[in-house]
């Protein structure tokens, strides 16, 4: 039984942890390029040399001492984010979307006084969020508006696309859509569900919530399928380029789409997990291997990799 | 798979089996060094009294060279001197002294292997008759085995052994022969008879005594006539004339014409002989195989190191085993765990807990950490300050466990020491944060995933045929290299990953349909 199982994946195409470990990050990412993604302020910092938008950088705090001096600094702004420059999994990001006179209030509606902002800060900066467990460093940076697109089908929060990219070629994508459960957080382990999305039409397909397939949000029960997603070719664009950026063969291009500023990208992961393939009901592996089937002519430039990847990715 | 990858797994598969093999086959280790071996205990008790104000008491003990594997030898403390005689081949045990009026208790322990096939072999020349056979007796001797000279040895042995042991066959020898021959059995006794008449057929042969290797408590030895057949020993009860190949189930105690007992001085009584089977480890008798040898892989044996040393040992190269367990748990199956080697730091701490009381206490103190962790959130404290607080408290913990634990009588509670309190301190940092992140489902799993891991490797440390294989076979650990070599380019699916795509597999088995 265990060997059918194991057979029927291996048809399907599927990807797995070992194989995605051993035979395309150990491969595609040299670990002295880990630190461009690990490091969100270096990102961003990257971001702007190739002309990929980012949310607005205010502020970056280094050291214990700085904590307190950000009250100035913030006093006229309403809205952020704190987020930890090496986090992973969207774990100490915390999002302010109003001032009021107790205090500041969190995208969930609670309240966070001066000194819980400061505990939090701090928190970031002795490491508990960061990927190794080092000092690490906080970012404060605008807050994103997400567009209308997907509101019938989000529970507050930002919904965030992500898109696989290999080799400098897009060859999976999904939307992460908050939920109830997920506090409003686009994290899938935390309950949030994941729609895929066509390559080649900018489409959502199915949608997956934790490992079972759904046709509808849970909480506001519109149908998540069918859904075409506004600015797909900048999109693809924006994550074809986050190669040429960092060198990295394998990646997760995290972006999310603004109401005023259209699509930036929130950040990138070196590590892209493997839910991706549940989302779009699709094995990730027999797209890698088209993509190392291409005659090198297609990795010319960002835009003919787009090009091929809409030719060739599209569910039929 | 890669070709340096597969040089290298050849070669540690190699390299261990070329030792191995060469132990087994030259240094005589043993191919299964877990295989039970009949080991047994004799202990030996005696009454012994003076005479004339002396004593002086000998009585045959076990020698290594009857075919007798001495594991260990114990005497208790007496009044009495205590030496160890050798005479000819036989060793006696020898009290000596002055017992006072009432006399002494001796007593002898000795924890023995008698190995099958080992044959002493005999004097190439043969030895005289037995006494008390005169001209005479020995020309019948000799005219009654002629017919059977033509013979080999063994079936020699065995046809006048059954000729002459009850009454011999009126059709083949004369009735005066025969009534001769008994009158001589019944003045030299049935056993020098009958070695007489080996004796006359050119064979040499000896009388034995000793005991029976059964369970079992006797005042009186056993004895029997072994004959050299040229490669082995033959023995034959001389009652019956019956024959026996290997003497695996007599244990000699005085082999030629030697007594068992004798008492220059002294007096002995209320002797009793008691054989048990021991479940004696095989630690003892890899130890005793390898300590005398002066082989270099024997001097370079983990046999050779003091015993305190040994015990880290045994444990220690079980470890890379149940970080093998560990690889094929997290890579093969997909199990989640709280980091990667906490489990098998937990499974050695069991070792001293237990199992049951192991998980039970690690439970707790989780338990108990996590809700102080929780309120502690209000606390505001820093990562490494926080972290120390935790680390107090399940000190803290073990404290009150151990001092419960005495006043319960319950050994396993204060061994909780051992546990390893950095590991659980950051186990439980590490729970709350997943409680925290990825909510209690996931927490709950990883803290099962991790229990059964540290279960499973505890299995295997604590095995106690496992850890003597590694311990006489140290080279094995490269075998286990190479496991883990093989499971680090496994690229396929975990077999979790079947379960958590199994509707990508679904998909496709539709779109066939």
């Amino acid at each position: 039984m265990l060997i059918k199982a194991y057979k029927t994946l291996a048809g399907a195409g599927a990807l797995g942890i070992n194989s995605r470990n051993s035979e395309y990050i150990m491969r595609c990412n040299p670990r002295s390029l880990f630190p461009l993604v690990d490091n969100k302020a270096m990102t961003k910092q990257l971001a702007v040399k190739y002309n990929i938008p980012t949310p607005e950088l205010y502020h970056v705090i280094e050291h214990h001492g700085d904590i307190s001096r950000i009250e100035k600094t913030m006093e006229n702004r309403n809205e952020f984010v704190v987020k930890p420059a090496r986090g992973a999994g969207g774990q100490g990001i915390i999002l302010i979307k109003d001032r009021t006179a107790e205090g500041l209030v969190t995208s969930s509606d609670r309240l966070l006084s001066t000194a819980g902002l400061h505990f939090h800060i701090s928190e970031i900066l002795s490491g508990i969020y960061s990927l190794s467990g080092l000092d690490d460093a906080a970012i404060i940076e605008a807050l994103i508006h997400p567009d209308s697109v997907f509101a019938s089908v989000s529970y507050s929060g930002v919904p965030d696309i992500r898109i696989v990219v290999y080799r400098g070629v897009p060859v999976i994508s999904m939307v992460r859509l908050p939920t109830k459960a997920s506090d409003g957080k686009a994290n899938l382990h935390r309950g949030a569900i994941a729609a895929g999305i066509d390559i080649s039409r900018g489409v959502t397909l199915s949608a997956v919530h934790h490992s079972s397939v759904v046709t509808r949000h849970p909480d506001t029960g519109n149908c998540v399928s069918g859904i075409e997603v506004p600015f797909w070719k900048e999109m693809l664009l924006i994550a074809a380029k986050a190669f040429d950026m960092t060198g990295l063969g394998y990646i997760g291009v995290d972006m999310v789409i603004d109401r005023s500023q259209g699509p930036v990208m929130l950040e990138l992961n070196a590590r892209p997990g493997l839910g991706i393939q549940l989302a779009n009901q699709a094995g990730l592996r027999t797209r890698l291997n088209s993509v190392d089937k291409t005659p090198p002519d297609i990795f010319a430039d960002p835009q003919t990799r787009i090009e091929w990847a809409m030719r060739t990715f599209g569910k039929e | 798979m890669n070709r340096y990858v597969t040089a290298l797994v050849i070669l540690l598969l190699v390299l261990p089996v070329t030792l191995i093999a060469y132990r087994v086959i030259s240094l005589d280790y043993p191919l299964m060094p877990a295989a039970p071996e009949k080991v047994w205990q004799l202990s030996l008790k005696a009454h012994v009294a003076d005479t004339n104000g002396k004593t002086r008491a000998l009585i045959a003990i076990p020698s290594q060279k009857h075919g007798t594997t001495l594991i260990e030898e114990k005497l208790t403390e007496g009044p009495l001197d205590f030496g160890i005689q050798a005479e000819n081949r036989n060793r006696y045990a020898m009290w000596s002294g002055t017992s006072g009026p009432k006399g002494a208790e001796v007593s002898y322990i000795a924890t023995l292997m008698v190995r099958s096939s080992y044959s002493p072999p005999a004097p190439s020349e043969l030895g005289p008759y037995p006494e008390g056979l005169d001209d005479s007796g020995q020309k019948l001797a000799e005219k009654l085995v002629s017919n059977t000279l033509r013979l080999p040895p063994t079936a020699r042995a065995m046809t006048i052994a059954s000729a002459f042991s009850g009454a011999p066959d009126i059709y083949v020898y004369s009735p005066e022969d025969i009534e001769r021959w008994a009158a001589i059995k019944k003045r030299i006794g049935a056993a020098n008879a009958l070695s007489a008449l080996f004796r006359a057929a050119g064979m040499h042969a000896l009388t034995a005594q000793g005991l029976a290797l059964e369970e079992n408590i006797t005042s009186e030895t056993i004895s029997w006539i072994e004959v050299w057949t040229g490669g082995s020993w033959l023995v034959i009860e001389p009652e019956t004339g019956m024959a026996t190949q290997r003497p695996s189930n007599l244990l000699p105690l005085a082999r030629g014409k030697a007594s068992v007992v004798s008492s220059p001085n002294g007096t002995i009584s209320d002797l009793r002989w008691s054989l048990s089977r021991e479940v004696i480890t095989q630690w003892g008798v890899q130890h005793e195989r390898i300590k005398s040898s002066e082989r270099f892989l024997n001097r370079w044996s983990l046999f050779r190191l003091p015993a305190k040393f040994q015990d880290t040992f045994r444990i220690l190269i079980l470890v890379p085993l149940g970080a093998l367990i560990i690889c094929i748990l997290r890579n093969i199956i997909g199990l989640p765990t709280f980091g990667i080697f906490m489990p098998v730091l937990m499974a050695l701490a069991f070792r001293n807990t237990g199992l049951l009381y192991g998980i039970g206490i690690f439970a707790a103190v989780l338990l108990i950490g996590y809700a102080v962790r929780n309120s502690m959130d209000k606390l505001r404290l820093l990562l490494v300050p926080r972290l120390s607080v935790i680390l107090t408290l399940v000190v803290g913990c073990f404290i009150i466990f151990a001092l419960v634990g005495n006043e319960l009588g319950l050994r396993e509670f204060m061994a909780v020491g051992l546990l390893p309190f950095v590991i659980l301190t950051l186990t439980i940092e590490r729970f709350h944060i997943i409680l925290e992140e990825q909510g209690a489902r996931e927490g709950l799993r990883t803290a099962a995933g991790s229990v059964a891991v540290a279960a499973g490797a505890y299995g295997i440390i604590q095995f106690d045929p496992l850890q003597i294989t590694f311990f006489v076979y140290p080279e094995l650990l490269l075998v286990v290299m190479a496991g883990q070599i093989l499971i680090g380019r496994y690229t396929g699916y975990r077999m979790m990953e079947l379960l958590r795509f199994r509707q990508l597999g679904n998909n496709n088995a539709d779109k066939g349909v």
